[in-house]
């Protein structure tokens, strides 16, 4: 039977690691993935992991340990956050274009400068690009779910990509909740050992990794990661079914939707500030405003058609964002959103929304505010094209 | 077996046909090492001469006859350790060597090998120092010698210039590392450098790390012919001491009793033409002062001479 437990965030993604039994771990304490370290070295202290684990002088290490024990065949773990994402960013690139299915925590942490060690996963989003599949999580539950599930996503012959299970820094990290934690034998079950068969060091099998090569080459290696991308979206699904199936939980695969049936308004949400979104929804709707929530929970692959389906029938939407994208002033998730509109039938009106950067909190009032802000714009058919911006006054502080 | 029937009878792990400089003794180096390492190795070769030459491979041709890989700039040893780790995990057991240049080793990958050397990972780290970035038309290293002429380190056509700083003494920096094994050989000491590949080979319980000297006929400017002569001179003169150290206790594996003056090895080398008496002399100075070190380090024995 599963039990269930009061656990961290942290906590939630370390157990989540254990009972998926890594060959091989390396990570390098960051605040405020540290503990994430502590509960997995201790965890082994008493006996109860049997990973080979590195204690790495950077993460730039940590992400070559792992891209080394990869090539060799094993099943690998890491968690980092912000600063430290940034450091392993050559490796990480890497990791992806070597197709290995590293499975990779990130307790999102904003980044410097100005010197921050709260929330926002401007780390992570800013790394979007850089071929990792990466999914965004709302509770310590889902931490601790999808942790688990990511390996299977990870390691199946239709992906075989690394993949980011990120959580908001302190949020979640150090916020303690109520957790169901399958038991060994259930992970098991649903998580059968790594077998590498695309590529492995081995000398039983001689073969050349990276051996200098061609464009044309190049071409075919980028078009194949990418369709290995879209298959991810399929096989998310796949493995969503099954945990259900084996825990009675579902995530929903790439979003979630919540309270859309008969919305003609919706916001749009990634992470932890779901939960303050969720309650602001149900408080609309009690007065009578049918309005609903998306939560994005695969940023990368982008769920194109689901995002375009679940937004097709509002009046418009708002996009919270805890992050930015310089340049276009709004939020990446934002981007994102719209430009997975651009295939729907009908252009809706919409409103970007940036708050709760570098760990400020977006309040219910907040994101009440936010909510009208957006249907007051989507019903004077007018779409905001710059941010706007969610804040608690301080005073002698202009935004 | 001695070194004659080893090299006569181990199979070349190297591909033929890798396109390496006329006379390259790195080139050389490498298939000494991997007849000695043989077929139950995997081989990292980050970005370098090595890997430029096709060793890793072009397209989906391999340059290797053993499983062969190309880590980035900075992080081979890193790499390195996890396959080890993965092995370990898996119960198999391989010679798990990287064979990197200086640029790979004394500047980028230095924090990783340093990482390494003090986490005790059990790999096989060969360094082939030509004293530069060879590949890419010899621009300065941390390891280039004081005075050289790089290409990131010009002269002038009045002779002024060349590089402002000593280079790194490396194999001393890791063996202070109290590593179980480390090394420096010459491929003008084949006999020695194929012992201290064995050497590396029986170490169990941490890095064994071999630094090998390997003067760039195209880099340097030398003579094809004089590739291995030269790089004898490094050694006859001091100006790179053949030892080994497993942990603190050092031992001179060549002695040079009666040095010849660094001018025999630094007049064979195009790099250094523009240098005067002085700036000669200083190299010469270098080469005493360390090579005193090194003997200090062996305690008074006999084979410190």
């Amino acid at each position: 039977m599963s039990e269930i437990a009061v656990m961290n965030g942290n906590f939630a993604a370390a157990t989540a690691a254990r009972l998926a039994r890594p060959e091989v771990i390396a990570a390098y304490p960051i605040t405020p993935q540290t503990p994430v370290v502590e509960y997995l070295t201790q965890f082994a202290a008493e006996g109860n992991l049997g990973s080979k684990m590195s204690e790495v002088e950077s993460e730039h290490s940590a992400m070559s340990i792992l891209s080394g024990a990869s090539m060799a065949g094993a099943r690998c773990y890491t968690a980092t956050s912000s600063q430290g994402l940034a450091l392993m960013y050559e490796p990480y690139f890497r990791a992806s274009t070597l197709r290995l299915p590293i499975v990779m925590n990130i307790v999102n942490r904003e980044m410097i400068s100005p010197q921050s060690v709260w929330g926002g996963p401007q780390d992570s989003l800013t790394l979007r690009d850089a071929g990792w599949l990466q999914i965004y999580v709302e509770d310590n539950q889902e931490i601790l779910d999808t942790t688990i599930q990511a390996f299977r996503i990870a390691e199946d012959q239709r992906v075989l990509l690394p993949i980011n299970v990120c959580y908001d820094g302190f949020y979640l990290s150090h916020m303690t909740e109520r957790v169901e934690v399958p038991t060994q034998a259930q992970v098991d079950g649903f998580l059968p050992p790594y077998i590498a068969k695309h590529q492995i060091l081995d000398p039983a099998r001689p073969m050349a990794i990276d051996p200098l090569t061609s464009g044309y080459l190049v071409m075919e290696y980028r078009k194949k990661h990418m369709a290995a991308q879209a298959a991810a979206l399929g096989v998310l699904a796949e493995v969503d079914r099954e945990y259900e199936s084996l825990t009675g939980r579902s995530w929903g695969g790439a979003i979630a939707s919540y309270r859309m049936e008969d919305a003609e308004y919706a916001v749009v949400t990634m992470g932890s500030v779901t939960g303050a979104c969720r309650e602001m929804i149900d408080e609309k709707r009690s007065r009578g405003i049918r309005v609903g929530l998306v939560k994005i929970r695969c940023l990368r692959p982008f769920p194109r058609e689901a995002v375009m389906r679940a937004l097709s029938t509002v009046k418009g939407f708002g996009v919270i964002d805890r992050n930015v994208s310089f340049g276009w002033n709004h939020g990446i998730v934002y981007q994102e959103v719209k430009a997975a509109l651009y295939g729907a039938d009908r252009i809706v009106p919409s409103v970007p929304f940036i708050g709760g950067l570098g760990g400020e909190d977006i309040t219910m009032d907040l994101v009440s505010t936010a909510c009208d802000t957006m249907i007051e714009a989507v019903d004077a058919g007018k779409t905001i094209h710059e941010a706007v911006w969610l804040w608690s006054p301080r005073k002698g502080v202009k935004l | 077996m001695n070194a004659l029937d080893l090299l006569a009878e181990r199979e070349d792990m190297i591909s033929p046909g890798i396109s390496a400089c006329v006379g390259c003794n790195v080139e050389l180096t490498l298939r000494i090492v991997m007849k000695v390492l043989g077929p139950n190795t995997v081989l990292a070769i980050p970005p370098g001469c090595m890997g430029g030459v096709g060793v890793v491979g072009w397209n989906k041709r391999s340059g290797a006859k053993v499983p062969v890989f190309f880590p980035l700039l900075d992080n081979t040893a890193s790499m390195l350790a996890g396959i080890r780790l993965a092995y370990d995990a898996k119960g198999k057991d391989a010679n798990i060597v990287a064979f990197a240049g200086d640029g790979a080793t004394v500047d980028a990958g230095f924090q990783a090998l340093s990482g390494v050397a003090e986490r005790g990972d059990r790999i096989i780290y060969i360094c082939y120092d030509n004293e530069g970035y060879m590949n890419t038309g010899y621009q300065r290293s941390s390891s280039t010698s004081k005075g050289s002429w790089t290409s990131t380190t010009p002269v002038s056509k009045d002779g002024h210039g060349g590089k402002r700083q000593n280079g790194k003494d490396f194999p001393m920096i890791m063996a202070m590392h109290d590593i179980p094994y480390v090394a420096t050989a010459s491929p003008a000491y084949v006999p020695d450098l194929i012992r201290k590949v064995e050497e590396a080979m029986k170490v169990r319980d941490g890095l064994a790390y071999i630094h090998v000297y390997n003067p760039c006929l195209t880099g340097w400017g030398i003579r094809a012919e004089e590739s291995i002569s030269v790089a004898r001179l490094a050694v006859k003169t001091r100006y790179f001491p053949l030892y080994e150290a497993r942990r603190r206790e050092f031992r001179i594996t060549v002695p040079v009793p009666k040095p010849l003056p660094i001018e025999n090895f630094t007049s064979r080398i195009k790099k250094f033409s523009h240098l005067g008496p002085e700036a000669i002399a200083d190299l010469g100075k270098l080469a005493e002062d360390r090579y005193a070190f090194l003997q200090s380090l062996c305690r008074g024995k006999d084979n410190n001479a």
